[in-house]
């Protein structure tokens, strides 16, 4: 069993443009949304109404900067300081690379950050090379994906 | 006059200093004097002549009671009212001697009390209320004018008329001592047959100092023949104190043997003076002469010495109002010159837009200002070379708040081509920190002195003793390098200038301060606007490019062909607004980040960003003229920004000549380097060259000329960065220059952590 994208966006746009380019990026992991910090945090921590979801982290988190109740950082920062989350690889979405907070996202500890790209074709490559490289090429054993994905492929056509 | 009867002179001069003449010793003839003890009152010293007036020798009268001589109970009760701080004579009483030989003589009967020691003087009594009568009117006449004279001369001109019909000398004059102490006559009544000595000036030698300062404390001095024999005191000295007697108060006193010589040699036998003192400085001195021998009543003595104190109030009076008066003018010239330098914020620009005022302010004929290298003059000024010398010599000397001389020559000897120009100089410092200065120049004022008698004193070559000059004849001496000497107010007044321009550069400083504040403020702000910008506009501008390209991607089908075209252009619009929003942000990003100085080869810059271009220029045919460029200390990544903005201006509007030419060079000038980029291309319309550098300004329409409008806006914003400018030249069609210049800065330069 993959472990799950958990992606955490507000914007619907945003969200659905997403999911597309991770569906183009061809990525099999299950991706689950959360539409806000609070909520993000009730998944990964089960507490709420996630408290009774089964045990494990997923493979990457991709984290909106700036989100409604409990934003990016605060998640990032709950993350890095709670012992069973600090290994998840962490992505920050930004929508512009002047913003100051990505320097505080640096010294949280992000891994990556993508800057959303105007262009929908940079935005997909931008996503599924980070895809790629955190949910599946860190995560053992990549042939099986691609396997599998190629299969899905051939069974929806 | 050689060197060595030069020095024989000034020593003579020192030894006529030198004379003790409070303690001369011996007395004028014309009245005796005892000086008794007290409370016994019994006689301590008598002066010689007691013998001629009383029959009675002086060493006899040692040792007596007072009341031998004559009754002392008047006495007595004159002396209780005799006060401890009043040293001058008082008359007592008028006492009749009689004695055996001699008929009962009247006298009146002075006495005084000095350094402890009670001095009886005698003199022959006058019909006092004869002399009381006469008196009275006059000096009420006199402080009648007194207070309708305007001016100084007209008030000693009063006096000298009063004190000549109160005293009946054949010729009063009254003058006034210089800076110097040298004497100008200012006022001047004679009889016929006097020389007259009105316009002259007395040489200060005339008095020597210790004179001076017995005119200062006694107010008035009689010499009634100067061919008189003084009459010594017996004992000569004082058996109680065992000293010579100070005579500084007594109206008998014997004078300097060198000033009745000089008496004789003026042709006038009898003179008196009544000092004028004003706020504890001789002023001057009302002088009467006459050719004859003279007696002066105690009587008149007192009225004169009055109207010499009256004299004083009024004259110090004058000269306060004038003070007061000038003071008052000063005042409204600083303020009219604070107020134009406040109101063009600009000490400088003040100055530039009030000549009349700055150099009607110092009575000046020309003045100077001197900011960082920079010299603005008003008037009549030496060059700006000499001046900025001035500036450099008044640096050496920076604990002075303010220079002033009359003498440039004799006071800055080293800068003989100034005093060439000038004879005086009145400087202030503008600054606490740098050497800026205000600087007023007087020309030469060449001053004739017309000195009563040659100057010089003369030496007695046998005795080697001082012989006043003989000859008081008018003798003229010009004297060259000097201006009018600067006015205490005036001075002050430029102080006070001072002060208040300080006052402004502070305000200023601290309304800088403030405004950075304020600017800091708004930068805070304009970054969270940026910030919400590039959040807010950017991710709808990415929803709209998003969906467009999936919907042409998905649904081109059942699209028609102006459909997808329309799609085409929602996309292209999108991509480009999303560019603004990009170019935008880092337009405002230029603006924070501190600057990283380095040194940067602009050669080495311009050849790289040609290459960068390579791509551009395909196709085209380009004539580079790359000239040699010299290394900066500036922000390498910034400064690359702008040239590669500029010459890619330069490749992009010459694009529709057959040849483009592009030259790119510098200038080294005094305290910055000029870049410029050139090129043959399109050009402007030069009424149009302040929107060039403007944000979103453009001058081409899009079709022409593709671009934002963000390239120049950020080249201004960098190279003000670096507190250089930009600036630009063009003509339609004929091409444009774009220069630049940045000051030459080091690695210590200020800009580094500003950040506005």
């Amino acid at each position: 069993m993959l472990k799950p994208i958990l992606l955490v966006e507000d914007n619907p746009h945003d969200l659905e443009l997403t999911l597309i380019a991770l569906e183009r990026s061809q990525l099999a992991n299950e991706v689950v949304i959360m539409r806000d910090g609070a909520e993000a945090l009730n998944y990964l921590q089960r507490t709420g109404a996630y408290a009774d979801r089964a045990d494990g982290n997923p493979a990457v988190l991709l984290l909106d900067l700036k989100l409604p109740k409990v934003d990016g950082l605060e998640v990032l920062k709950t993350v890095r300081e709670t012992a069973e989350l600090r290994s998840i690889p962490v992505v920050m979405l930004t929508s512009s690379r002047e913003e100051p907070d990505l320097m505080k996202a640096y010294e949280l500890g992000v891994n990556a950050y993508v800057v959303k790209p105007v262009e929908f074709k940079d935005f997909v490559a931008a996503i599924s090379d980070l895809g790629i490289f955190w949910a599946v090429l860190n995560e053992p054993p990549p042939g099986s994906l691609r396997l599998k994905r190629a299969r899905n492929k051939d069974e929806k056509n | 006059m050689t060197t060595t009867e030069a020095q024989e002179l000034l020593q003579a001069i020192d030894r006529c200093a030198d004379e003790p003449i409070h303690i001369p010793g011996s007395i004028q003839p014309h009245g005796f004097l005892l000086v008794v003890s007290e409370p016994e009152l019994r006689v301590q010293q008598a002066s010689e002549n007691v013998q001629r007036w009383l029959g009675i020798d002086a060493r006899s009268l040692v040792g007596q009671p007072l009341s031998n001589l004559l009754p002392t109970a008047r006495i007595e009760a004159g002396l209780t009212a005799l006060s401890e701080d009043d040293h001058n004579p008082f008359h007592l009483s008028d006492v009749s001697i009689g004695l055996t030989g001699v008929a009962g003589q009247a006298f009146a009967l002075l006495g005084h009390r000095h350094r402890g020691q009670l001095i009886l003087e005698f003199e022959r009594a006058e019909t006092s209320g004869q002399a009381y009568d006469t008196l009275y009117p006059l000096m009420r006449t006199f402080v009648a004018q007194l207070q309708d004279s305007r001016e100084l001369e007209a008030l000693c001109q009063l006096a000298v008329r009063e004190v000549k019909r109160i005293t009946g000398f054949g010729r009063v004059k009254a003058y006034r001592f210089d800076a110097e102490d040298n004497g100008v006559v200012l006022a001047e009544v004679a009889d016929p047959g006097y020389p007259s000595y009105l316009g002259l000036c007395f040489p200060a030698a005339d008095i020597p100092q210790q004179a001076r300062r017995l005119y200062r404390e006694n107010l008035i001095r009689v010499i009634q023949d100067a061919n008189y024999q003084p009459s010594p005191l017996v004992p000569a000295l004082n058996p109680i104190s065992g000293a010579p007697l100070d005579l500084s108060f007594a109206a008998l006193r014997s004078v300097s043997p060198v000033h009745l010589q000089y008496m004789r040699n003026m042709g006038t036998l009898a003179s008196m003076s009544i000092s004028i003192v004003i706020r504890d400085r001789l002023w001057g001195l009302i002088s009467c002469h006459d050719a004859e021998p003279r007696a002066v009543s105690y009587q008149t003595r007192t009225a004169c010495e009055l109207l010499g104190r009256i004299l004083s109030l009024q004259i110090e009076a004058r000269e306060s109002e004038i003070v007061a008066q000038r003071k008052l003018e000063l005042r409204h010239q600083i303020v009219h010159l604070l107020a134009a330098m406040a109101d063009r914020d600009s000490v400088v620009e003040g100055f530039r837009h009030l000549p009349e005022v700055v150099l009607g302010f110092a009575g000046a004929d020309g003045a100077a200002i001197i900011s960082a290298d920079k010299c603005e003059t008003v008037g009549d000024t030496p060059d700006h070379e000499q001046i900025l010398q001035l500036a450099r010599w008044l640096g050496e000397r920076r604990d002075e708040l303010v220079f002033h001389s009359d003498c440039i020559s004799r006071d800055i000897p080293d800068m003989p081509a100034l005093a060439e120009h000038c004879a005086g100089v009145m400087a202030i410092s503008i600054s606490r920190l740098h050497a800026h200065y205000l600087i007023w120049f007087r020309h030469e004022q060449i001053k004739t002195v017309n000195w009563a008698g040659q100057p010089e004193k003369q030496i007695d070559r046998q005795s080697g003793a001082l012989t006043p000059r003989h000859s008081f004849e008018q003798w003229q001496e010009t004297l060259r390098g000097y201006a009018q000497p600067w006015d205490q107010v005036v001075i002050e007044g430029a102080l006070e200038l001072r002060n208040a321009v300080l006052g402004i550069v502070l305000r200023k400083a601290e309304e800088m301060a403030q405004l950075a504040g304020e600017l800091r403020a708004s930068n805070k702000e304009l970054e969270a606007f940026s910030y919400s910008v590039s959040h807010d506009l950017r991710a709808p501008l990415r929803h709209i490019a998003g969906y467009t390209e999936l919907l042409s991607e998905m649904e081109s089908k059942q699209l028609s062909e102006r459909g997808m075209r329309f799609l085409d252009n929602i996309a292209d619009a999108a991509r480009f607004a999303g560019t603004l929003v990009d170019n935008l942000l880092s337009f405002s990003q230029m603006g924070r980040s501190a600057l990283r100085l380095s040194d940067v080869d602009l050669g080495a810059l311009v050849a790289s960003i040609r290459e960068e271009l390579a791509p551009d220029c395909e196709g085209r045919q380009i004539e580079w003229h790359l000239l040699p460029m010299p290394i900066v200390v500036a922000d390498a990544a910034f400064i690359h920004m702008v040239l590669r903005n500029l010459i890619d201006n330069a490749v992009k509007y010459s694009r529709t000549r057959e040849v483009a030419v592009i030259e790119v060079g510098a200038e080294q000038r005094a305290g910055e380097v000029v870049v410029y980029v050139r090129d043959n291309g399109v050009g402007f319309d030069m009424q149009y060259s302040s929107k060039l550098f403007g944000v979103f300004q453009r001058l081409h329409r899009m079709e022409e000329f593709e671009g934002i409008g963000i390239g120049l806006a950020s080249v201004r914003r960098i190279i003000e960065r670096h507190d250089g400018q930009v600036w630009a030249e063009g003509q339609l069609d004929k091409g444009a220059t774009f220069y630049f210049s940045l000051p030459k800065l080091s690695y210590t330069s200020s800009l580094l952590d500003r950040d506005i």
